[in-house]
């Protein structure tokens, strides 16, 4: 069997591409809800990714094929095809918030003078070239941004750690669980990375040892989560929900920024950058989906309905994204739970007592 | 094929260049661009007055000075002021480089927010600005001349941060940690006043004459030249001093600490290494010597603790201090031997800042802007106690301040 992924990039995937759509609207959103316990909402959701990521671990031990095959040996063809297709509806919606935010920040921060949507679109043209290509582009993606990533926070959080308070994200919990779980799923869109996971199962080939590999890239890439938004918090307190990108605000109050100038925007071009990739794998994912539902026979078909279907969401609405991201923020994190969480665990769940069954057989 | 698919990617590069290079796309010709350093922000009526101290770059290869340019314009809100300032002088104001935002004295009668909300919130302004109060107009601060910069905001800025081995006479303020203060429990925070010193004019207004002021200072050096205050502004020379803070409740200017009173805060909330203070008046064999105190280290400690019946705030601090001159005729070693700081010496210095630290309690209880951070302490470290106190703890908080002054045994 073909590989398409090696277990090195999956772990380095983890590591430089997952933290990164947080760091923009999300801090200030968990702030809004939750305060100095914003860093416990989202440590409540990196806990459920992880509990998924686990079970999903579990399926790329057992499968042998990948996850197209596994839906279509337990549905049938038109069953992996509603299935499949209402995760293109997922991914869709996934990819709504942190790509308006992107865009936002790049033509607010970068364009301060002129900001239209024009100046992003060419990012489109970007994604739509990655997605023609296989798995093994993102696995080679992986290789080359984890140094990027990994840079980028070491410019960062040194230059954020010098101007914090941080007693500031005391008293522990004292905003309550209502707060701090409405914080969790008011930015549950951020989540269900595993769900990525699920169809890289069958992917690569899994050895022993493999899934303590994956779970501590896991770690290491929550570890970076937190520990930002716990600086982020410590930085801006009080007004720390007013920042909507948190990512420029965060590291220029140092001495040395004052000196010497914002060459924090190193890092922070470096996290524009891998961002990306990041931004991406929604559309990546949904087109793949796509050529298994309509098996086009041109490979940039799919790509082109994927990448085409948000360009066009955010030009059409454009007018209206405030309360879409509302809407999703306050009404879709049902749906984010059961696509980026509950339905991997129970698939790889069923997969295992198929092997099981399989084998009593045997 | 390959050759069709190669000029399709070289269609597809070149619109993206015409994105980006084409002035035709809505960029904006860098000329028409204003670099603005630093805003003045008066009121007239009801419509606000913002002042812009523009830097004019220039293409020179002979040493010039910076030269620049003053700019207001009106509108009923900052947004609409900055973009009369475009209108008028048909440069795009660009505030990216703005590192100061002066605020008139007059203003800090009502809510000064609601002017610092706009750069707090607006993208087009880096909120690590500094903010400052002008005892007088603030387009007047703006435009006085000084000999420290031909850009007066600069020089401004020179005084407002210091650099490690100066004192921290000084509390410098941006707009976030402005408006984090405003936005907390207590909506209390703090920002420097300006005033402007003719240079010459030694700095005598505005200080307490108490043995632990401030030694050295921009107004305290000498170069000649008028002392008459309505002439201030028309003074080619002018010094500006800072050591005064204003205290604001609400948004809104409820009080001052002065000099001594602000070098006593700076020392519970900021590293002091580097500081100076004088201790004068020490009877040394019936003669007057007066000592000049280096702080090597600062050991503020603040708790606050609160029981079911009792709110006790304890502030404790230990300045480890070096002699950096005196006077008296008893020494001649070099002031680099360590000598030991005499106890009366030491005395003296603790006395003064323990009465300005208790000072500092008063004027906390008298203006009610926690600018102490009481309530923060007691919502963080007293979580339990907070709904108890939150509204009264003022009035029911009792205080103990320890001051230790150590030096070479």
């Amino acid at each position: 069997m073909q590989y398409e992924l090696k277990t090195r990039q999956v772990c380095l995937f983890l590591i430089a591409l997952m933290p990164l759509t947080k760091l923009f609207l999300m801090p200030s959103v968990l702030a809004e809800h939750a305060n100095e316990d914003m860093w416990i909402s989202a440590l409540i959701n990196c806990a459920l990714d992880f509990v998924t990521l686990i079970c999903i671990i579990r399926l790329c031990r057992l499968a042998n094929t990948n996850v197209f095959g596994i839906i279509e040996s337990a549905f049938g063809k038109v069953g992996a095809k509603i299935f499949f297709g209402l995760y293109a509806v997922y991914f869709l919606l996934k990819a709504v918030i942190p790509l308006n935010e992107q865009k936002d920040f790049v033509v607010y921060t970068l364009y301060t003078l002129m900001p239209i949507l024009m100046y992003f679109l060419p990012f489109f043209a970007l994604s739509f070239y990655f997605c023609t290509k296989n798995l093994r582009a993102v696995g080679r993606a992986a290789d080359v941004l984890w140094f990027i990533t990994l840079t980028a926070f070491a410019i960062i959080i040194p230059l954020s750690i010098a101007n914090i308070d941080p007693a500031a994200i005391l008293p522990i919990g004292a905003n309550g669980v209502v707060k701090i779980t409405s914080g969790s799923y008011s930015v549950l869109t951020w989540f269900g990375d595993a769900a990525y996971f699920l169809f890289f199962a069958g992917e690569f080939k899994y050895s022993k040892g493999d899934g303590k590999k994956i779970i501590l890239s896991y770690l290491l890439s929550a570890a970076i989560l937190i520990l930002f938004l716990l600086i982020f918090y410590a930085a801006f307190t009080s007004i720390a929900s007013r920042q909507r990108f948190a990512l420029t605000e965060i590291s220029k109050y140092t001495t040395v920024i004052n000196s010497i100038g914002r060459f924090d925007y190193l890092g922070i071009f470096m996290i524009l950058f891998s961002n990306l990739f990041s931004l991406t794998m929604p559309m990546f994912i949904t087109s793949k989906i796509l050529n298994y539902i309509f098996g086009f026979s041109k490979k940039w078909i799919s790509p082109l309905i994927a990448v085409g279907t948000q360009a066009l969401l955010m030009v059409a609405f454009y007018r209206f994204i405030f309360g879409i991201e509302n809407f999703i923020m306050q009404y879709c994190g049902l749906i984010f739970i059961i696509f980026g969480n509950v339905i991997p665990i129970a698939v790889s769940l069923l997969y295992k007592k198929e092997k099981v069954y399989e084998s009593a057989q045997s | 094929m390959k050759a069709r698919k190669a000029k399709l990617i070289m269609l597809a590069v070149l619109a993206v260049f015409m994105f980006f290079f084409s002035s035709d796309f809505g960029l904006i010709d860098v000329e028409k661009t204003s670099i603005i350093t630093a805003v003045a922000i008066d009121k007239e009526q009801s419509r606000y007055v913002v002042t812009a101290q523009i830097a004019v770059p220039e293409a020179t290869d002979t040493n010039s000075e910076n030269l620049k340019a003053h700019i207001s314009g009106r509108g009923s809100t900052i947004g609409g002021a900055i973009k009369d300032l475009g209108d008028l002088s048909g440069w795009f104001p660009k505030l990216a480089f703005c590192n100061l935002i002066i605020l008139s004295n007059d203003m800090a009668s009502e809510n000064v927010v609601d002017v610092l909300d706009y750069f707090a919130k607006s993208l087009r302004v880096q909120d690590s600005a500094l903010v400052i109060l002008s005892e007088k107009k603030a387009s007047e601060l703006l435009e006085l001349a000084t000999p420290l910069d031909n850009i007066s905001s600069f020089a401004l800025q020179k005084i407002l941060f210091k650099n490690t081995g100066f004192d921290r006479d000084v509390y410098p303020t941006d707009i976030k940690t402005f408006c984090a203060g405003h936005y907390s429990d207590s909506h209390s925070a703090l920002m420097p006043i300006v005033k402007v010193l003719p240079a010459g004019e030694s700095n005598k207004g505005g200080s307490k004459s108490s043995g632990g002021e401030s030694g050295s200072g921009a107004g305290s050096q000498s170069q000649g030249g008028s002392s008459d205050s309505s002439k201030e502004s028309k003074s080619t020379d002018n010094l500006f001093n800072a050591k005064t803070t204003a205290l604001f409740k609400d948004g809104v200017k409820v009080g001052e600490l002065d000099e001594p009173l602000t070098l006593s805060f700076n020392s519970l909330f900021q590293s002091m290494r580097g500081t100076t203070f004088s201790v004068d008046g020490i009877k040394y064999n019936g003669k007057d010597t007066n000592y000049l105190l280096t702080i090597i280290k600062s050991r503020p400690k603040i708790t606050l603790k609160a029981t079911e019946n009792k709110l006790i705030l304890d502030i404790d601090l230990k300045l480890y201090c070096k002699t950096a001159d005196h006077n008296s005729d008893y020494s001649n070693a070099a002031l680099s031997l360590n000598e030991p700081i005499p106890d009366q010496v030491k005395e003296k210095a603790e006395q003064t800042f323990k009465a300005n630290i208790e000072e500092l309690i008063l004027t906390e209880k008298q203006t009610a802007c926690d600018f102490l951070k009481i309530k923060e302490k007691l919502y963080r470290y007293n979580h339990k106690q907070y709904s108890r106190y939150k509204d009264n703890f003022l009035s029911v908080m009792d205080s103990f301040v320890n001051v230790t002054i150590l030096g070479q045994e």
